[in-house]
């Protein structure tokens, strides 16, 4: 890449602007915070900038620089409109500065919140995928029960799992543990159509291939069926990962006492609509990251096929 | 009398497709003496590959046998190495790491650590050097099918079976493997010849690698001739298909071939 391509981008120019726009005189009556959304703004630029240094992909830089080019126009608007000339209603639109300095105010009590999410999800995830994968590898593999439970999954999985809430209320004793059995149901069907859709799916020249190498059974299963079905595992994975979230941050509105939902809910319900917004986006960063780094393993894992 | 290694006596194999069976392979007998290439052809659909399967261990046929060193057939087994057409190497592993697996899978008694060097050696005859690394999504069909006959090289078995390894490589890629693949079997004479069973629908390429020509007729499969390839080794393909025995031959197999399929459909408004 020439310098011309790393460094001469407009999103430099947009963050020069957002910059310049904060030098106009608040009009809001309640504090902004214009000094905390500028050290935002350098912040992300710093890491744009680092990133225009380091990255070796094209593609990849420019996708980062243009997405933090969009975030410049996005807060530059934001200030506009709510710090700068007031337009919008503070109470409901609270200007960019503010939520900046909300997100460092309440760090510790978003951490905690997120970490509570997060451990419910992975417990959910993790322990439906373990149960999930063999289980479909076993039932997709003998081909006579493998297409009943091809029907009798298509009907669990139709059942959107929120409604399992009250029940699994009666049935557990804490709401940790209800949310751990919505998200692992959540988890589950998606996972098991998948994994028995790949088995289902295997070349059976593949399945040949083995058999001709004397390949045991059980081997065959997991050193070959396994990686045969991957994608397909993957997609279910990914299904499970996002309908999880929704329930989750849902089922944590409903009962909880913490977790991403839980914050957002509890401050709505005071009309603390900073923090409100402050909880969105950071639950937005959460599964966007989340959904970043399974991606990452995924492409991992599946890096021979193509 | 010499017992040959591979003896097939009246193979009956009864194919079923929508629930109807029918006669893929009927009484078909011939032998495969040790260390010889002997090629299976026909017209697609008279069972060629069905046999191979039979071979192979993976179909178990209706009637009659097929012993290996004087014992009866049962399942697969590494004491075969096998290249299909397709898929013979598992698409997650790394082209070096299929051939250790087949290792591992045949020899038992390689060690563990000399896996990767018996690999390497392999690799290098078969021309992919330094490709090792590479999956085979990453490797032209012609590059996989050099993989897979260095797998099966690399288990080191005394039999060798092929189904139309090289029918979907490009003319060019199909005439260098066919080459490559004379030339490792035939080899400098230091080591015993494999023997091999080779399924094609070419005839130029059954004439070039092999020993004997079993020639087939469909519907259902059964052996028309067998014919032996009056051919000396090492062959040079060049020299080979310039000369009037060749051509002869040629014309011989083509016959056998096809008459077959004139008389089916019955006489001479045939245009083949």
């Amino acid at each position: 890449m020439t310098i011309k391509k790393r460094y001469l981008r407009i999103a430099h120019i947009l963050f020069i602007a957002l910059l310049l726009i904060q030098l106009l005189p608040d009009q809001a009556t309640y504090p902004v915070y214009t000094s905390l959304l500028v050290r935002f703004a350098v912040g992300t630029e710093i890491v744009v900038l680092i990133a225009s240094a380091l990255v070796k992909k094209e593609e990849s830089l420019a996708l980062l620089v243009d997405i933090a080019g969009f975030l410049f126009v996005f807060l530059a608007i934001w200030s506009l409109v709510t710090a700068k000339y007031n337009y919008l209603n503070p109470q409901l639109f609270p200007a960019p500065g503010k939520i900046v300095h909300q997100f460092v105010v309440d760090r510790e009590k978003i951490w905690t919140n997120v970490r509570s999410s997060l451990l419910t999800i992975i417990k959910g995830f993790v322990l439906a995928t373990a149960v999930a994968v063999p289980l479909g590898l076993f039932i997709g593999w003998s081909a006579r029960v493998g297409s009943a439970a091809t029907y009798i999954t298509k009907f669990f999985s139709s059942i959107p799992p929120i409604v399992y809430i009250p029940y699994g209320i009666a049935l557990l004793p804490t709401f940790k543990s209800v949310s751990v059995f919505v998200i692992f149901l959540a988890t589950f069907w998606p996972v098991f159509a998948g994994t028995m859709s790949g088995v289902l799916g295997v070349d059976k020249k593949i399945i040949d291939s083995a058999k001709v190498l004397n390949v045991g059974k059980l081997e065959t299963l997991f050193k070959v069926i396994l990686p045969a079905s991957l994608q397909q595992i993957f997609l279910g994975c990914n299904q499970g990962l996002s309908v999880s979230f929704i329930l989750l941050t849902s089922a944590e509105m409903i009962a909880a006492k913490d977790g991403m939902g839980y914050y957002v809910k509890y401050y709505s319900d005071f009309g603390d609509y900073t923090r409100t917004i402050t909880g969105l986006l950071v639950i937005g960063f959460v599964v966007i990251g989340v959904t970043f780094l399974f991606n990452k393993l995924q492409n991992r894992l599946l890096k021979w096929k193509h | 009398m010499t017992t040959n290694k591979i003896e097939i006596k009246d193979l009956t194999v009864n194919y079923i497709e929508n629930k109807r069976s029918f006669n893929a392979l009927h009484d078909v007998s011939f032998g495969v003496a040790d260390g010889e290439f002997v090629s299976v052809i026909g017209a697609s659909g008279c069972g060629k590959s069905t046999l191979l399967s039979v071979l192979e261990g993976l179909y178990a046929p209706a009637g009659g046998t097929v012993q290996i060193d004087g014992k009866e057939l049962r399942g697969t087994g590494t004491e075969r190495g096998v290249v299909f057409q397709h898929y013979s190497l598992f698409p997650w592993m790394t082209t070096k790491k299929n051939i250790e697996f087949g290792i591992k899978q045949a020899r038992k008694d390689v060690k563990r650590g000399d896996r990767s060097r018996i690999a390497d050696e392999y690799l290098t005859k078969v021309g992919l050097d330094g490709f090792g690394s590479k999956y085979p999504s990453q490797l032209s069909g012609g590059m996989q099918q050099r993989a897979a006959i260095a797998r099966a090289l690399a288990m080191n078995t005394e039999i060798l079976l092929m189904d139309e390894p090289f029918s979907a490589i490009d003319p060019k890629n199909r005439v260098i493997l066919q080459e490559l693949l004379l030339k490792l079997w035939e080899g400098d004479g230091s080591e015993p010849r494999k023997t091999v069973v080779f399924v094609t629908h070419d005839i130029d390429e059954a004439i070039l690698l092999s020993d004997k020509i079993v020639v087939l007729t469909a519907h259902p499969g059964t052996v028309n001739e067998v014919v032996n390839v009056p051919f000396d080794r090492p062959r040079k393909r060049d020299e080979l298909v310039r000369t009037d025995e060749y051509s002869k031959f040629r014309n011989r197999l083509l016959s056998l071939l096809y008459n077959d399929i004139a008389e089916r459909i019955g006489g001479d408004e045939v245009v083949l």
